[in-house]
């Protein structure tokens, strides 16, 4: 079955499932739930089976499941897919966010049940396949394919300011793709394969870094700054807060899951890999922008009196420390960074679940509404603090496995001065504690000011069905992470040597995939020698006077 | 012991956690406490059987991985040297023994289910904390343990106070976490590991003049990477061991439940400090500045509180400032080298400390939840029991006659008087005086305590009608307090040194082999002089509380604070530190961010660049475009015509 097109089937899927449920009688409400959620699990399934067909070892082809059908011949234009590490773990989240998110809805959104769920399907096959896309013009299309559902969910189902909010979503996105096709036909025009000119993704791949460098840089900021509206990145971030105060919560989980994801995807698939001279010359300041994001975004949450408002802007400070993470072009730092992606999908879409459970049962987003909720509501707080414990990234949750990476990533990486960017980057891990804790002391804590929260219910069944994977997970990927890491490291590894060949061929430096110290011995396997139950069994590391030595 | 049973010792109690926690109400009162306590007790169990097992010179290991990605290599080994072993005993002995005491204590608590669990995750973090053979897994106990103490201190979360107490708790120690995190990327920068081991190796005969040349550290010396890393750690150890200027979320703690104060709160989380810079003391002793900063910090730390402990009327805050000042001591003796002093003091300080609270709970159990001093009075006749083990833990802390924390404190001063630091040749006579003015406080705030709490008559009905606490509670006080008097014999001035110096003697080894250049050898024999000095300080002590507070003098403190109105506020607010802080940092911050949202994120981004952009494009296309498209025929033809010949006129060229 190794040829059977598996990616094509995860992509379309959904798809499918859109066409079925739009068919379904518009009173069957039920039906139309269900539908969506079975095809969801399906989808799911077939990306577990994508999984398991997915070769991880070291030396296993870096895209495998490829899938090529030509399109338009004369433009170079094909349906090519493929998936490598990071598209691997970002389709799985994809796929698992996708039955939660209908799941919890089913009660949340009455009004155009049918329309709603198609919008969802929609936008689960776009997400895959922008993530799947091995083709810059496929790519395009999935990428904008994504933002027609989103706008309806944020104007249709969303709340007071939704047309807002979805008009400012859809422009501040629109300008930035429209920089990123210009980039994109000029590639197309300036580099040329065996074939002629094309759109392919592994063609372009070829030729694209041997482009001069200043043609980089332009070809690098376009794609950056198009990606950077997306993840998204201080000053390009204002769209957001609004986009997830005013989508329903739903929108929300798969804004911040998934689509958000979208950017620091796009920097790892396409800006770093195809321009990376222009990468280099423009880290620093995606560096420092990343850590400005940190501490804004957490000094923005501070100031906020709504809840989702709050969530939002944490989710700028997390997704500062994935794109530090991201441009340390380290192991551990792009490791790190994609773990945090998936570790800020998990934790802040449940999130964003847990304020909707709230938000649906008072219709107030408002902190100074709540209070002493703990008494009240002990299950959701339960869930609550655990999900805040992940946010602040306390050892034992997921968060903490992404954030010490990408410190201790960007910390030994070559950034300039590294140390003090990864150190005032670490400043946001403390403010992190401040917001997150002060909002669950102001919903959880105290007394019960407003007596309209005295006969809160607690989680129901289908509730803790939405919450429990993701809380499972928030454990799971804090204690046992090597499992992801070992599908994320091949790929981060590959990136790290291609840009390191990059540098190499223009300017005769040492590659930076030269290792800062040496390597690690290998997992679980004492060194030889060492006396068997000996506590450190592993023969220190010669590194301090390979840090001795002076330059040749 | 087979060196796997280690994981079972963490283990116990997490498994405790999670079923007291997930079947707490379900289970029981009785049933809660039972399970949390064996639990426990079963890791006491092996914890003497690993502390057997290092007696005998064996060193139980298990090695595990929990993340390794690139160079970096995260381990979840678990190692017991002798350090470990001391740790392990104190943290569950004193453990159990304090939840045994809780089943008395939270007797009357609606939700004891979740009471236990908490206790039984610091338990296992704790547990982790000790055990861990590297600093990333000790950081999952250290921030373990600060997750529960979060927790511990908001139990009673309906009181806003409680939760703003444990918020405050949480964010001091994460202030000190960001130094200790640092700490670990630049070790693992400057020797690619964080395990004890493998740094213990690699850390061995380094020359600190050593330049470096590659690296984040390119052009440093290594002893200026390894006293920037040492610093770093003390921030670590600023924030979890309550030292200046980390401490003031300590006396906030005391909102817990008096148990918990008991355990995480003196006897072991708090000391997880003192044992970091014991478990790293190879590193310390190769920085001279990082030694000094630790000594002047834990001095400091030692006086200051005990001067505010003088004003405080809760029982539980004279209490949790004498914590500070004895951690203090704890941080001095590492500062001084003098770790198995430092250590030594952190058993006895377990045992009496953990003491002490337990009597101050079974006191305010007692008086149904009365903590004011001022409404004491007399209470040797209602709690007998917890008076007499209250007063022999009194006597340990203040040193009035030998018992443990005698010996303990002594060793410290001795070290420090006989210590030297090339920085600063007056550090030893500083710091001792300092220490032993501390002492002479301590022991004056501890019997006032005793005095205004015991002695005397009743001066409330509260007082008057005070009760004895019930047998669970009491008998953990005497086996406490015989544990304060037994722990003694640990520190006695034996011929080639106390127990347990020469029991501890291989685990600082190495730094005390790096630290001749620092402190000379240690005068041997028994040290009378410095014996007598200290017994004087503590009767001198005892005798003035005496004389204020029961005696002939009890007008004269508050005729002392008339005379001096500011300076008796200045010290019953703790110097305002908390309202400085407040000043300086909370409100800025708050206030800040919401300036700057406003101007900006909705001022300048939102309301400048993007509502300008569409501004621009109305007004543009209002007052450029539309006007170009009125309707008249006549002039779409012209412009058509011009653009016609233009692009003739282009391409014919």
């Amino acid at each position: 079955m190794t040829d059977f097109p598996i990616l094509t089937l995860l992509v379309f899927l959904p798809l499918l499932g859109a066409v079925l449920v739009g068919l379904l009688p518009r009173e069957e409400q039920g039906q139309q739930r269900a539908l969506g959620l079975g095809f969801m699990l399906a989808t799911l399934g077939v990306a577990c089976w994508a999984a398991a067909a997915f070769d991880g070892r070291a030396g296993a082809p870096e895209f495998q499941l490829q899938t090529t059908v030509p399109w338009v011949k004369g433009l170079g234009l094909s349906y090519h897919v493929g998936i490598d590490g990071f598209a691997l773990v970002l389709v799985l989240l994809t796929a698992v966010l996708g039955p939660l998110v209908v799941l919890s809805a089913f009660s949340a959104v009455k009004e155009r049940v049918k329309e709603f769920v198609i919008a969802l399907l929609v936008l689960q096959t776009a997400m895959l396949g922008a993530f799947l896309a091995l083709d810059l013009v496929l790519f395009y299309v999935f990428w904008e394919l994504m933002l027609v559902p989103m706008y309806l969910l944020i104007g249709i189902w969303g709340s007071e300011r939704r047309l807002y909010a979805a008009v400012k979503f859809f422009v501040y996105t629109m300008a930035g793709s429209l920089l990123m096709l210009i980039a994109i036909l000029y590639v197309y025009f300036a580099v040329a394969g065996p074939g002629g000119h094309t759109f392919d993704y592994l063609e372009i791949l070829k030729a694209a870094p041997k482009l001069p460098r200043a043609t980089q840089v332009w070809l690098f900021s376009a794609f950056a700054i198009s990606f950077a509206i997306k993840v998204p990145m201080v000053p390009l971030h204002t769209w957001l807060p609004d986009a997830h105060t005013e989508a329903p919560a739903a929108g929300s989980v798969i804004l911040a899951g998934v689509l958000l994801k979208m950017g620091g995807f796009g920097f790892l698939r396409y800006a770093f890999p195809l321009f990376p001279r222009g990468a280099f010359e423009l880290r620093t300041t995606l560096a420092v922008l990343a850590v400005v994001g940190i501490l804004y975004g957490a000094l923005m949450c501070l100031a906020q009196r709504d809840m989702k408002r709050l969530v939002a802007y944490s989710s700028v400070s997390h997704l500062g420390f994935v794109m530090l993470g991201l441009s340390a072009f380290t192991v551990e730092g792009l490791s790190g960074g994609v773990y945090q992606m998936l570790n800020h999908g998990v934790s802040t879409g449940a999130l964003f679940v847990l304020v909707g459970i709230l938000y649906e049962r008072r219709h107030t987003r408002a902190l100074a509404d709540y209070g002493g909720l703990a008494r009240v509501v002990p299950g959701l707080a339960a869930a609550w603090l655990l999900v805040t414990l992940a946010s602040i990234g306390l050892p034992g949750t997921n968060g903490f496995v992404g954030e010490f990476l990408i410190l201790a990533g960007s910390w030994t990486s070559r950034l300039a001065n590294a140390p003090v960017i990864a150190s005032v980057a670490a400043a946001g891990v403390i403010l992190g504690a401040v917001y997150m804790l002060w909002m669950y002391q102001r919903v959880f804590f105290g007394k019960v000011r407003h007596r309209e929260n005295e006969r809160l219910a607690d989680l129901s069944g289908r509730e803790w069905a939405v919450l429990a994977p993701l809380a499972a997970l928030i454990v799971v990927m804090g204690v046992w992470p090597q499992p992801w890491l070992d599908w994320i490291q091949p790929s981060a590894e590959r990136l790290v040597q291609r840009m390191g060949d990059a540098r190499a061929a223009e300017v005769g430096l040492a590659p930076i995939s030269e290792p800062v110290f040496a390597p690690a011995p290998p997992r679980a396997a004492p060194a030889p020698g060492a006396a068997p139950g000996h506590p450190f069994p592993q023969i220190p590391p010669n590194i301090l006077r390979q840090l001795m030595r002076r330059h040749h | 012991m087979s060196p796997e049973s280690l994981l079972l010792i963490p283990l116990f109690p997490l498994l405790g956690a999670i079923v007291c926690g997930a079947l707490g109400p379900r289970l029981g009162r009785q049933n809660v406490g039972t399970i949390a306590s064996g639990m426990v007790l079963g890791a006491f169990a092996l914890s003497v059987a690993a502390f057997v097992a290092v007696w005998n010179g064996a060193e139980p290991a298990v090695a595990g991985n929990w993340f390794t990605v690139g160079a970096f290599h995260v381990g979840a080994g678990l190692v017991v040297d002798r350090l470990t072993a001391v740790m392990l005993l104190v943290v569950t002995g004193v453990g159990f023994l304090i939840h045994v005491y809780s089943t008395g204590y939270m007797a009357d608590d609606p939700s004891p289910g979740r009471f236990f669990a908490y206790l039984n995750l610091f338990v296992a973090a704790m547990l982790v904390l000790v055990l861990a053979d590297n600093l990333v897994l000790l950081f999952v106990g250290w921030e373990g343990v600060g997750l529960c103490s979060y927790l511990l201190i908001g139990f009673w979360y309906e009181d806003e106070k409680n939760a703003q107490a444990g918020k405050k708790a949480f964010i001091a120690n994460r202030v000190g976490d960001f130094g200790f995190t640092l700490a670990v990327f630049a070790l693992f920068a400057l020797f690619g590991t964080a395990q004890f081991g493998q740094l213990r190796a690699a850390a061995a005969g380094l020359d600190p003049s050593a330049l470096l040349h590659q690296g984040a550290f390119a052009g440093w010396t290594l002893g200026g990477a390894l006293t920037l890393v040492c610093l770093l750690f003390a921030l670590g150890v600023t924030g979890k061991s309550a030292q200046i200027p980390l401490y003031v979320w300590l006396p906030d703690a005391m909102a817990g439940p008096t148990p918990v104060s008991a355990l995480i709160h003196a006897a072991t989380m708090v000391t997880a400090g003192v044992y970091l810079v014991s478990r790293l003391s190879f590193l310390f002793a190769l920085s001279p500045v990082a030694m000094l900063v630790l000594a002047l910090i834990g001095g400091g730390t030692a006086a200051f509180a005990a001067i505010i402990a003088f004003a405080q009327n809760d029982l539980k805050k004279v209490l949790a400032y004498s914590t500070i000042s004895q951690l203090g001591y704890m941080v001095m003796a590492t500062g001084v080298g003098a770790f198995w002093a430092a250590i030594f003091h952190l058993v006895t300080h377990a045992c009496f400390k953990a003491l002490l609270f337990l009597g101050a709970g079974s006191v305010i159990h007692g008086l149904h939840g009365e903590q004011d001093m001022r409404k004491m009075g007399g209470l040797r006749k209602r709690l007998p029991q917890t008076a007499a083990a209250f007063g022999v833990a009194t006597v340990a802390i203040t040193g009035v006659l030998p018992l443990s924390g005698f010996f303990s404190k002594d060793a410290i001063l001795g070290l420090a008087l006989s210590s030297s630091n090339r920085l600063f040749p007056w550090s030893p006579v500083l710091l001792y005086a300092v220490g032993t003015a501390a002492a002479l406080g301590t022991a004056f705030y501890m019997w006032r305590a005793f005095a205004l709490t015991f002695g005397g008559a009743p001066r409330s009905e509260a007082a008057e009608h005070g009760h004895e606490a019930p047998i669970s509670m009491t008998l953990v006080t005497w086996i406490l307090a015989l544990a304060s008097i037994a722990a003694l014999v640990l520190g006695l001035p034996l011929e080639g040194g106390a127990p347990i110096e020469r029991f501890l003697e291989p685990v600082f080894a190495q730094a005390m082999h790096a630290l001749p250049a620092l402190v000379p050898a240690r005068e041997t024999g028994v040290p009378w002089a410095l014996y007598g000095v200290a017994l004087l300080v503590a009767w001198a002590g005892l005798a003035g509380a005496w004389l204020l507070y029961v005696g002939p003098g009890q007008a004269a403190p508050a005729k002392l604070a008339a005379s001096a109105p500011w300076a008796y506020s200045l010290v019953a607010n703790k110097f305002y530190v908390d309202e400085i802080y407040d000043l300086l940092v909370v409100r800025p911050l708050f206030g800040g961010a919401r300036v700057v949202w406003r101007l900006i994120d909705a001022g300048l981004i939102d309301g400048v660049l993007v509502r300008g952009t569409g501004w621009f494009v109305r007004v543009f296309s209002q007052v450029v475009l539309r006007p170009l498209q009125d309707g008249d025929a006549q002039r779409y033809a012209t412009a058509m015509a011009l653009g016609a010949v233009a692009m003739l006129w282009l391409l014919l060229r």
